[in-house]
């Protein structure tokens, strides 16, 4: 933040520019893997790529995964700020939706409290759910790599079983809970379709992290023991803390998520594998926003557009939306590296002489 | 109590548990590779899922040594792709991991769909074969204990007993052979190899490489003798598991194996234990090796972490 302001503006500018020619070479080899599968190559491509827009309705599914995707993104941004690779959001998420649903069905639920109580329910809920791996790494040193993703395997089947055994109606075989109140789930902001209160909830949660980070003395440490652990430690700030509180800081979104989830207009219960994996691709959204919360909005709303096009895609066309992937490792792997396309320097790293590869220290978080 | 007692204690349950090892075995020993040369390979699920989807479609129309071999090599042009990403253009190899795995999870639904016509859920329509079993029922020959014997020894797949092999080949290559050495110091503190004129980037990209082979095996053995056939992320968290298993193995291959050992099973015991209690829901039983992963990480990580304070004590 010291740097002056034109020099930001050109960093930025370079990011996003590495971002979108990331963006363009991934688009180039999904149109390739289209044109070499696919008995329509340009019907799906041109899904693929202006689907979104084709109706009120798909501009609001569109939008619906643009909140979604921001608060997961903030929730990786945040503890990949502190350099912990805590992958627990999924987890957070189904803690989150479990104890926003269990609001919403009580008797509080057709109350006008329903909303506000199950979202502080679903914060407190994942918030718990983050502090473990935390807990586990700042005490024992336990990975939290492993540890979190564990937790994501285990939170998701606890839900589905207690969904399945309790939550759904009985007798019924349904593998949801049944509609909450109308209390208990998110207005419309336009009527008819899915853009709901998620997309507010989503945009006031970027200010606040982007505060929290930036302009208090907690984010600051949180940013220098991202950077530098053994300075910050010897700057006596306790950087095992500063750790624990950012993953449980990150767990509170992941719940939050969870409610945006069970509690928008998408969805309105509690049912099995609600996320559809959403809740992991946080980490694009983070990787490509350089844990930026102010850049994590923007990322979203042109990975959301991608994403709701493979969907249409799938639906429309013989091209499955699974195809997706490929474009979201190329955007990682593109993004992640220190590219630069096209040009001598590139072509000099392919096949130039060895750089000193003392450099390429293990990223390991240990 | 009695019954679970009786069927842990059986050469059926036994049989199980090599079953269900050797694919985290094999997964283990790949994570390990590359953890001691310095990158933690977090790809080992991604890798595993898209070998046993290359091992199930090559074995559609290839004998099993070839869809073996491919799986192999599969998992080592992952390893290659990785190493390139990570040591070229300097990307975190955590990163590079993680967009392995959201290509596999993604690719192998898109390639199995494209493979069996349009099926996203299970490789039913195609033929696959399965890496045959070892027949060693002549031991039932040996007066007393032949019976027993061909029962534990019988029948395992040829890919488990390759398992066994290669955890003494790993140990001589790591403790036996300089090249072991190299990649140990290369992990350890890369400017002293360096120094001494050794490749830093090159081992840690064979390294890489050679795990991406090992974990690919795992997935050969997990879609060829475990199923036969690929389902829709078949691995269910195996690889993380594995990573677990590097950890907890004290990154010797030894250690590897007994870690891989331990959740083999639980993870036998989360197959075995519906049929004898049919009163616990299915996805608590299904929680066991997760939960087993955490409190051994745990446990080992605390007594890890007491032994080098232990050591630091001791120092003057």
């Amino acid at each position: 933040m010291s740097t002056t302001s034109p020099s930001r503006w050109t960093a930025i500018g370079k990011e996003a520019g590495r971002a979108a020619l990331a963006l363009v070479i991934a688009l180039i080899v999904a149109l390739v893997v289209i044109l070499l599968t696919s008995t329509e190559p340009a019907k799906a491509f041109a899904t693929l790529m202006t689907g979104p827009l084709s109706s009120n309705r798909t501009i609001g599914l569109w939008i619906d995964d643009v909140a979604k995707l921001t608060l997961t993104g903030l929730a990786f941004s945040l503890v990949f700020q502190a350099r912990q690779f805590s992958m627990g959001v999924q987890g957070q998420v189904y803690m989150g939706g479990l104890f926003a649903a269990l609001v919403a069905m009580s008797p509080l639920g057709g109350t006008a409290f329903a909303i506000p109580l199950a979202m502080i329910a679903a914060m407190i809920a994942g918030a718990a759910y983050g502090i473990i791996p935390g807990y586990a790494k700042a005490k024992f040193g336990a990975s939290e790599i492993v540890s979190s993703l564990m937790l994501n395997y285990i939170a998701i089947l606890i839900v589905n079983f207690l969904v399945r055994a309790y939550l759904a109606p009985a007798g019924s075989g349904q593998l949801a809970t049944q509609k909450f109140p109308d209390a208990a789930i998110f207005p419309s902001i336009i009527p008819g379709t899915r853009f709901d209160l998620g997309i507010v909830i989503a945009l006031v949660t970027v200010v606040i992290v982007w505060f929290l980070l930036y302009r208090t003395a907690w984010g600051l440490k949180l940013r220098l023991v991202g950077h530098n652990p053994k300075f910050a430690e010897y700057s006596g700030i306790r950087a095992n803390a500063i750790m624990v509180s950012a993953m449980t800081a990150s767990g509170a979104i992941g719940g939050l998520l969870g409610a945006v989830f069970v509690e928008g207009r998408a969805f309105g219960n509690l049912s099995v594998d609600f996320d559809g994996n959403l809740a992991f691709e946080g980490i694009l959204i983070a990787i490509v926003a350089r844990s930026r919360p102010l850049a994590v909005p923007i990322v979203a709303l042109f990975y959301g557009y991608l994403r709701q096009g493979a969907q249409l895609m799938g639906l429309r066309t013989d091209v499955p939306s699974e195809m997706i992937g490929v474009v979201q490792a190329i955007i990682i792997l593109l993004v992640a590296s220190s590219f630069s396309l096209p040009g001598k320097k590139a072509l000099g790293r392919l096949f130039g002489r060895e750089r000193s590869p003392a450099a390429a220290m293990p990223g390991e978080a240990k | 109590m009695i019954e679970l007692l009786l069927t842990v204690f059986s050469a059926t349950f036994f049989v199980t548990v090599i079953r269900t090892t050797t694919p985290l075995l094999f997964a283990t020993l790949g994570g390990l590779i590359s953890d001691l040369s310095g990158a933690l390979n977090v790809a080992l699920e991604g890798i595993m899922l898209i070998a046993a989807l290359t091992a199930v479609i090559v074995s559609a129309y290839a004998p099993w040594y070839v869809a073996v071999l491919a799986a192999m090599a599969a998992g080592a042009l992952l390893g290659s792709l990785m190493a390139f990403f990570h040591l070229r253009l300097k990307a975190d190899i955590i990163l590079v991991g993680f967009a392995v795995n959201i290509l596999a999870s993604g690719g192998t639904v898109f390639a199995l769909s494209m493979a069996t016509g349009g099926d996203k859920g299970t490789s039913i329509n195609l033929v696959s074969k399965a890496v045959p079993g070892v027949d060693l029922s002549f031991l039932k020959a040996i007066p007393a204990i032949g019976p027993t014997l061909s029962q534990l020894l019988s029948g395992h797949s040829i890919l488990s007993w390759l398992g066994a092999l290669t955890v003494f080949l790993i140990w001589y290559f790591l403790y036996r052979t300089p090249y072991g050495l190299w990649l140990c110091g290369v992990g350890e503190y890369p400017a002293a190899p360096e120094a001494a004129g050794i490749a830093v980037g090159k081992v840690r990209a064979w390294s890489l490489i050679a795990s991406g082979a090992l974990v690919g095996i795992g997935g050969a053995q997990l879609a060829m003798f475990n199923y036969i056939g690929f389902t829709r992320d078949m691995t269910a968290g195996r690889g993380f598991i594995a990573l677990g298993a590097v950890l907890l193995g004290a990154r010797h291959p030894v250690g590897a194996m007994l870690a891989a050992l331990l959740f083999g099973v639980f993870e036998a015991l989360s197959i075995v234990m519906p049929n004898l209690f049919n009163w616990i829901p299915s996805e608590m039983i299904q929680t066991i090796p997760f939960v087993v992963t955490i409190l051994a990480l745990v446990l080992f990580s605390y007594r890890a972490q007491r032994a080098r304070q232990l050591k630091t004590l001791s120092k003057p």
